[in-house]
């Protein structure tokens, strides 16, 4: 019995609590221990005072401390034990479903929404192509139909101008005759020798169609001299009257072919038609 | 200790919950004692964050390993108390740790450095000095060093210069001093 107390006296049990033993010696103390109730007692005893200066140590951590270290740990009953967790683990595959399913409902909505949009581009397109073409048909009869309009237009000045000159007092009409160059030609000339106008009645005309490189010209007579009236050609299907240069009075007219713009004295035996006033 | 709350459990029901790795284990063991072992840490680690992340990796080193505390060999608390000091001088040696702290610039940190050396008026400490101004001063010392600092006998020996059986009888009379202080 003394030597268990000079034992406990030597502080090895001390040390034994606080960790602080060679393997050999932890050994020793745990033999001794299971030898002596008293040493299991002192042990005990050493390790509640320990416990007790801890606790009155203690130092609480964060508050985020716990759910770190609870979050650190797997439970081996959690599944038992925790039938939320059960529950959420059911729930978040149905969400995940859902989410697949809508995204199979989506992708089957776009496939639809695509060919619907390729079938109405298609008819569309065929559509456009129509009106396209309708439009064109449109526009040439709209052409046509201005062109026409046009020519009417025309004929409708030609018709006004060709009745103002009839029917104008002041205006004398001159017959030219043939020359033996040319007997079957013959001009009817309009002559205002008041507005000292002349004009060619092209309707009437009737004269050889000239080459390129001849026009025929007009010439008044005045007082025995020929006086340029202009140039101009023979047109086969020509309307209304045409207007040449000024004069004021003549006794005769006469047309000659002449070298294309004409020519300053006209060249006599080149002469088509003539008449007098 | 003796007010068992809604996250308390007697020990034996304790161990049983942690060896069944259940969860109420785990929050018994939180609630219970992550104070008390937070206190120790301190006493050997002065940085809040590292002695908080030692704290976290004692509690999941005592959850990991309960398997291996015998009750036959000692309370539950005196083994967890092992493992987090363990772990608290392991990282004080480590060399990560001593980089970190000769890392520090020193003008910088004259208010940590007084800290670390506990020259600082720290009222949390207020209990341990009263409780150990209970004690003779060369029991004082003894028993800071080995029960708090994790140094070992031999060390407090060597440092202090007196024999490995006077630290040994110092400690233990330091010890029931306290004992009677708690009775």
């Amino acid at each position: 019995m003394e030597n268990i107390k000079e034992y406990i006296e030597s502080g090895v049990l001390e040390l034994y609590v606080i960790g602080d033993l060679s393997n050999e010696e932890r050994l020793q103390v745990e033999q001794m221990a299971s030898l002596y109730p008293e040493i299991t007692a002192e042990l005990l005893e050493i390790e509640m005072a320990m416990e007790r200066v801890a606790f009155n140590l203690a130092l609480a951590p964060s508050d985020s401390q716990k759910t770190k270290f609870i979050n650190a740990l797997s439970f081996v009953d959690d599944v038992a034990e925790a039938p939320k967790a059960t529950v959420e683990a059911k729930v978040v595959p149905m969400v995940n479903n859902k989410n697949l399913n809508f995204y199979k409902y989506s992708f089957a909505a776009c496939l639809a929404l695509l060919f619907a949009s390729v079938v109405a581009i298609i008819n569309l397109n065929s559509n456009l192509n129509n009106y396209k073409q309708q439009v064109a048909q449109l526009q040439s009869s709209n052409q046509n139909f201005a062109n026409q309009v046009n020519f009417l237009d025309k004929q409708i000045a030609i018709g006004n101008q060709t009745i103002g000159i009839y029917s104008n007092p002041d205006n004398k009409l001159i017959s030219l005759a043939g020359t033996p160059n040319s007997p079957d030609s013959k001009i009817l000339i309009a002559f205002n020798a008041k507005e000292q106008k002349v004009s060619i009645d092209l309707k009437s005309m009737k004269i050889p169609v000239t080459d390129a490189e001849h026009q025929y010209q007009l010439w008044a007579l005045v007082d025995g001299v020929p006086v340029d009236l202009g140039v101009f050609d023979a047109e086969g299907n020509g309307a209304g009257f045409k207007a040449m240069k000024s004069i004021g009075k003549a006794q005769a007219f006469a047309v000659t072919l002449e070298p294309k713009g004409g020519s300053v004295n006209p060249t006599l035996d080149q002469m088509v038609v003539m008449g007098a006033i | 200790m003796n007010t068992l709350g809604k996250n308390k459990l007697e020990e034996h029901d304790l161990v049983a919950a942690l060896k069944a790795q259940s969860r109420i284990g785990a929050e018994a063991l939180y609630s219970m004692y992550s104070g008390s072992l937070l206190g120790i840490i301190k006493r050997v680690i002065t940085d809040d964050e590292i002695a908080e992340d030692v704290l976290q990796e004692g509690l999941v080193k005592i959850w990991n390993s309960i398997q291996h505390y015998d009750a036959s060999k000692g309370r539950l608390f005196t083994w967890m108390c092992n493992v987090v000091r363990n772990l608290s001088i392991d990282k004080v040696r480590s060399k990560d740790f001593r980089n970190h702290s000769k890392n520090q610039d020193l003008e910088n940190h004259v208010n940590t450095i007084d800290i670390q050396r506990n020259t600082e008026y720290k009222p949390e400490h207020l209990g341990l000095k009263d409780l150990l101004t209970k004690l003779k001063p060369d029991q004082q010392i003894i028993v800071d060093k080995i029960y708090f600092q994790g140094y070992t006998h031999v060390e407090v020996s060597e440092e202090l210069a007196i024999p490995l059986g006077t630290v040994k009888t110092r400690l233990r009379m330091g010890i029931i001093e306290l004992r009677k202080y708690f009775k």
